[in-house]
């Protein structure tokens, strides 16, 4: 008898403790606001099952450096020819499992670029001419549209993550260079004549060929801190074929004709190191490096291939992630250029709207 | 004695519930609040210091037709401006506002001329700076509907802008080679009026006012470096303004502004006098509000417009209530 009560006590004891031991974990809620409110310091790289993301970019860039072939600084503002940039972005993600997710991005950009102007002055005994010549070269349009799939390791994020990414730019865009729509201006006054020549090229977006790109990344994580790297690789599928717009002047009037030409895009190679702290459950803050360089490809002038030039670029770029609400993130980060060869070297603000959901999780 | 002990319990427990469900606010809470739960004036003797900075770099302008046209010829210029403003609860409904900035603007060119006779060139750079204090501004604002008890406001602001700037171009070595202006040279006086409601967590607001500018002199020709007689027209604008709390402490703002400037004159018929312009723009911005700190930043869109620069300007803003 004594027996029987002692293993009831011990069973309801056991029960009891194991219970209350039970009762002491951490239970792992997977409702969607604890993921949405998932600090990053706690992400994996992809996005978890079911999940959308929805982001809009846009990066304002002043280009007033480049870096020329030697690797010095130029100061384009001193010639007059530094310019803007604007850049915006849309993309969209979609975790199709807690390791794999597939998106679509796209792009559209709008910038001019000015050359230094040259004035030429005829004078004579009788008379005297200046003919100024200005040019601006324009680029503006819808970039290709980028669709991609990426698998990252099929376990728990805890402290460490590793992904690829694999996609292809689509030449979705208007590629081809429009018309130029260059103007002359002419004044007369008695023997002095002043012209001006406004030569205005209109160029497109888009690389007019599919590009591959491969891409890996790995995170760590310790405590507040992580480390993020990524490296990616764009090569073009096959030669491309676009046209060059010509000019003649007849009496003040332009007849403009097109050439075509081939081209073979560079190789381009891209790596990022980012140091992140978690300050707090909403807020991050990073400082990212980013090296960037192209290599091969030629374009064709007049029947010959010249190579194309080895570009090479490095910035520095702190940042912060903020999380508004559940759904809703902003990013900003801000780039300096470190150093570079045969690139423009902008300064730039990249502000990013990210919006989170989970239309089909309770 | 034990209904003693009992009562006094129940007592001190429904002092407790009571004492829990009500909210106070204190003065320091109160200068914690957001753009769109504050009042439109400061109250009786808070004082707020801000730092403003704008930044535009000019790329492209709408021409007289409307039309958004690129800068053709070789040249790049820019503007930043580094404000500071002191505001101050004289009443509940009356407060005071003293602007200053100091700027920074740049304007280089570059053009190179060829002699076709000779075969040489001659590369001119033109590189011109404006750095010092700018013009300041006293504003005056008073709730003429006021907002206590109830979610709508209408403020009246009278704003008086003193030439405290450089006006002339200064170190003038060439007609090209000098250090920019900073200020305007000119007095201006404008009336404002505003209205606000707020629909937790959401205000709205609308405003028009009108700037009257005064005559002044200033040295347009560096040439002859001679003093001018001048007027600048007066402008009208006018605005509505949607902010939105997307979390207790972040403000997702939205602005559309209007304004038209009237003809300037310049009392010599060889210059030409300052166009009438307009510009319709829209300002997203996203303002933080961490206890009495506020952090703000946002960006003017100029959507259309006629004689007014194209480029967006990017404004970051700090305040603190003391």
């Amino acid at each position: 008898m004594k027996r029987t009560y002692l293993l009831i006590i011990l069973s309801l004891a056991s029960a009891v403790m194991s219970y209350t031991i039970s009762g002491q974990k951490v239970v792992q809620v997977r409702d969607k606001y604890v993921l949405l409110t998932t600090p990053y310091n706690h992400r994996p790289l992809t996005l978890y099952r079911g999940q959308i993301q929805v982001s809009a970019g846009y990066k304002f860039a002043v280009r007033a450096q480049s870096f020329n072939s030697e690797g010095e600084l130029i100061h384009l503002k001193d010639y007059g020819t530094g310019s803007v940039y604007h850049y915006y972005f849309g993309e969209l993600r979609y975790g199709v499992t807690d390791f794999m997710e597939i998106g679509a991005v796209t792009n559209f950009l709008r910038r001019g670029i000015r050359d230094a102007s040259v004035t030429i002055v005829n004078v004579t005994t009788t008379a005297s001419e200046r003919i100024t010549v200005n040019k601006l070269t324009e680029s503006k349009g819808l970039g290709d549209f980028f669709l991609y799939g990426a698998l990252r390791m099929p376990l728990e994020y805890r402290w460490f993550d590793f992904s690829i990414k694999g996609g292809i730019f689509i030449p979705s865009a208007r590629y081809e260079p429009q018309k130029p729509a260059n103007t002359v201006r002419a004044l007369s006054l008695a023997s002095e004549t002043t012209t001006t020549i406004n030569l205005h090229y209109k160029n497109k977006n888009g690389y007019g060929v599919p590009v591959l790109l491969a891409a890996a990344a790995a995170k760590f994580t310790y405590d507040d801190f992580s480390v993020e790297a990524e490296w990616s690789m764009r090569d073009p599928v096959k030669e491309g074929q676009s046209i060059r717009w010509e000019e003649t002047l007849t009496e003040k009037v332009f007849n403009y004709y097109d050439r075509s030409y081939t081209y073979l895009l560079s190789r381009t190679f891209t790596f990022d190191a980012a140091l992140h702290y978690q300050a707090t459950g909403w807020f991050n803050l990073s400082l990212n490096g980013s090296w960037f360089k192209t290599k091969g490809g030629w374009t064709e002038y007049w029947g010959n291939r010249y190579e194309n030039p080895e570009k090479r670029l490095i910035n520095l770029e702190p940042g912060f992630e903020l999380q508004i609400s559940p759904g809703l993130t902003v990013y900003q980060v801000a780039g300096f250029p470190v150093s570079g060869k045969d690139s423009d070297a902008p300064f730039y603000l990249y502000t990013t709207v990210c919006f989170n959901m989970f239309p089909l999780r309770k | 004695m034990k209904k003693t002990v009992i009562i006094c319990l129940l007592s001190t427990l429904v002092a407790e519930n009571y004492g829990q469900s009500e909210k106070l606010l204190v003065p320091s809470d109160l200068k914690q609040q957001t753009v769109v739960t504050e009042p439109v004036t400061l109250r009786k003797g808070y004082f707020r210091a801000g730092l403003l900075l704008d930044y535009r770099v000019a790329d492209r302008f709408f021409n007289d037709s409307g039309e958004k046209e690129y800068y053709e010829s070789s040249s790049f210029g820019s503007k930043a401006a580094y404000g500071i403003t002191f505001q101050y609860g004289i009443t509940d409904r009356f407060q005071i506002e003293v602007i200053s900035e100091y700027l920074n603007k740049l304007q280089e060119k570059q053009n190179t001329e060829v002699d076709s006779y000779s075969n040489s060139s001659t590369v001119t750079v033109t590189k011109q700076k404006g750095l010092g204090l700018g013009d300041s501004h006293i504003a005056l604002k008073y709730q003429l509907v006021p907002e206590v008890e109830r979610t709508f406001s209408l403020l009246g602001r009278l704003k008086v802008t003193m030439p405290t700037g450089e006006k002339n171009p200064k170190n003038i070595k060439s007609e090209n080679q000098f250090d920019l202006p900073v200020g305007d040279g000119t007095f201006a006086v404008s009336l404002n009026l505003s209205a606000r409601k707020i629909v937790y967590p959401y205000s709205f607001s609308g405003y028009a006012g009108y700037t009257y500018n005064f005559r002044g002199t200033k040295v347009f020709d560096t040439g002859t470096q001679d003093e001018k007689q001048f007027r600048f027209g007066n402008l009208f604008e006018t605005g509505l303004n949607a902010n939105l709390h997307l979390n207790e402490w972040i403000v997702f703002g939205n602005e559309i502004n209007f304004y038209s400037e009237g003809e300037g004159e310049i009392d010599d018929i060889n210059l030409e006098p300052p166009p009438a312009s307009l510009a319709f723009s829209y300002e997203p911005s996203l303002i933080f509000q961490v206890h009495r700190f506020r952090l703000g930043e946002s960006v003017r869109i100029p959507l259309l417009g006629k004689n007014v620069p194209a480029d967006p300007l990017f404004v970051l803003m700090a305040q603190y209530v003391f």
